[in-house]
């Protein structure tokens, strides 16, 4: 579904992603594993489209993405939720799912009614402005507005990042939920042990450069990994 | 009592002025809400119009309606020209680039316009021909009374735009969070550029009033523009459009008001004190982040 070839991401002469090759399977929850400063963050922008990669190529199916812009990207089907969840804080819980739909010109009231649904408390909030809200519920906003635009694939970095246990477990049942749903996700996250209980493919990028990719099953076994990313507790 | 009503008509003419400085803060402030980044070609763009229509009237005396039209387009044509050239290539980069690179084109829109129109000054067709309304002991000019119908209806649609179209969720949006707007998946620099179309517009129609008020246009109302919309912004609070509207009015107050008593060389000098001394002590409004 996604096919990242070769790409080199640079933040002026400094190469932040060195030639990164990957796939996400249609129906899959693929997980991107790393240490902080490896290039995951940098590979979601890209993908988004907010970074030009200055080599290689990104295909969506059989269309080429490669240096399109954000709002384009959008469009063709692949939404990211991104790092410490950006809702605009000045605007309504509505006018945040509003704004996710922009792109659309069909009549999205029933996909608002479909939000409210699955993020209860995002129904009892929906006039209140986004920046009053909770860690979490922000959180479980940046997801729905993401959702708005009907996305095929859906990128999420580090959904879990400075969020209570309590509320991690939640995230996860919704992924786990959206992906039964049929919405193709490509995961960041440093929480590798809830990451194991959805994705069914790893990759790990370190210094910018793919340096592992295969199943759980082979993730768990591979004797360093899991010391830096599982602990001892397996 | 002469006192009462000398207080009284200087108030009154002071809100006819903050009413042209408010509409020029809303257009200098839009920009700014939403880029920031402060558009100093926004004077030199209204002037664009103003000589556009100057020169459409020289030739054929076209009627008022025309005039505004013309004036409006014209500014539209310049804004979005200065958006192209300084703005959009500066978007992710330097606030300063953009700024300067919008300083030379306020030169070249000043060059041009002075070359098809060398005069330093030029009749304008009056807004309005009759007298002026008695109302006791004071007087209101009707042209005063079209400037402030003008201000409120414009706030009013342009609050209706913000808060009740597609264009303006997409407008605040932007203005709360450029990045996250862009992922949510709206066009940023188109939108970026509307904004633009939008705040030239507002400064036409007003440059328009002005001048067709004053019945005359020179070079300066392009640094006049600027200024007084840039400054009634500060006084309101950097980037805040009801900021802007209180800003605006409180500057025709105290023009007004220190004109009277203190003359008209003190004028300024008090306007520029105050932003001085509010600079300086930083009120909590003058912090405003959103412009919503």
């Amino acid at each position: 579904m996604l096919n990242v070839r070769d790409v080199v991401t640079a933040y002026g002469k400094i190469e932040a992603l060195k030639g990164v090759s990957l796939e996400v399977a249609p129906g899959s929850i693929t997980c991107l594993l790393g240490p902080n400063g490896a290039g995951k963050t940098t590979l979601m922008l890209t993908v988004a489209g907010v970074l030009r990669p200055r080599k290689g190529s990104i295909l969506f199916g059989e269309r080429d993405l490669t240096g399109l812009q954000p709002h384009a990207i959008v469009s063709a089907g692949i939404a990211l939720v991104p790092e410490n969840r950006l809702v605009f804080p000045h605007m309504t819980v509505l006018e945040n799912l509003q704004a996710g739909a922009y792109q659309r010109k069909d009549d999205f009231e029933p996909d608002i009614e479909a939000m409210f649904g699955r993020f209860p408390r995002l129904k009892e909030r929906a006039a209140q402005q986004a920046g009053t809200l909770s860690g979490g519920e922000q959180q479980m906003l940046a997801v729905a507005r993401a959702l708005m635009s009907r996305p095929k694939l859906l990128l999420m970095d580090e959904p879990s990042l400075g969020l209570a246990p309590l509320v991690v477990e939640e995230i996860f049942r919704i992924i786990a939920d959206l992906h039964r749903d049929g919405t193709t996700i490509f995961l960041v996250e440093q929480n590798a042990h809830m990451a194991l209980r959805v994705a069914s493919h790893f990759y790990l990028i370190e210094q910018g450069r793919v340096s592992f990719s295969g199943t759980p099953g082979a993730l768990a076994e591979d004797e360093l990994i899991r010391r830096a990313y599982l602990g001892s507790a397996h | 009592m002469v006192l009462l009503t000398d207080f009284l008509q200087n108030t009154l003419d002071g809100l006819t002025l903050g009413a042209s400085y408010a509409l020029l803060a809303l257009g200098f402030t839009l920009v700014f809400g939403v880029l920031r980044r402060a558009n100093l070609s926004y004077g030199p763009a209204i002037l664009f119009g103003a000589y556009c229509a100057t020169w459409v009237y020289l030739k054929w005396s076209a009627g008022l309606l025309i005039l505004a039209a013309v004036t409006i387009i014209g500014s539209i044509v310049a804004g979005t020209y200065v958006e192209r050239l300084c703005f959009a290539p500066h978007r992710r980069g330097s606030a300063i680039a953009a700024m300067v690179a919008s300083f030379a084109l306020w030169m070249q829109l000043e060059e041009l316009a002075t070359l098809v129109l060398p005069k330093h000054l030029y009749a304008f067709p009056a807004l309005y021909e009759g007298p002026a309304l008695a109302l006791g002991a004071l007087t209101l000019r009707v042209e005063s009374l079209i400037m402030l119908g003008a201000a409120v209806i414009v706030c009013g649609l342009l609050w209706w735009t913000l808060y009740r179209t597609r264009f303006g969720t997409a407008v605040r949006a932007v203005i709360d969070d450029a990045s996250a707007a862009e992922l949510a998946g709206i066009d940023v620099p188109r939108v970026f550029l509307l904004v633009f179309a939008l705040s030239s517009a507002i400064g036409g129609l007003t440059g328009f009033l002005i001048v067709s008020s004053q019945e005359q246009v020179t070079p300066m109302l392009g640094m006049w523009s600027t200024l007084k919309g840039m400054l009634a912004m500060m006084l309101g609070g950097l980037g805040s459009l009801p900021g802007a509207i209180a800003g605006g009015i409180a500057l025709g107050l105290l023009e007004a008001h220190s004109q009277w008593y203190l003359g008209p060389q003190l004028r300024d000098f008090v306007a520029y004190l105050l932003l001085f001394v509010l600079l300086a002590i930083r009120p909590p409004w003058m912090s405003t982040r959103s412009a919503s």
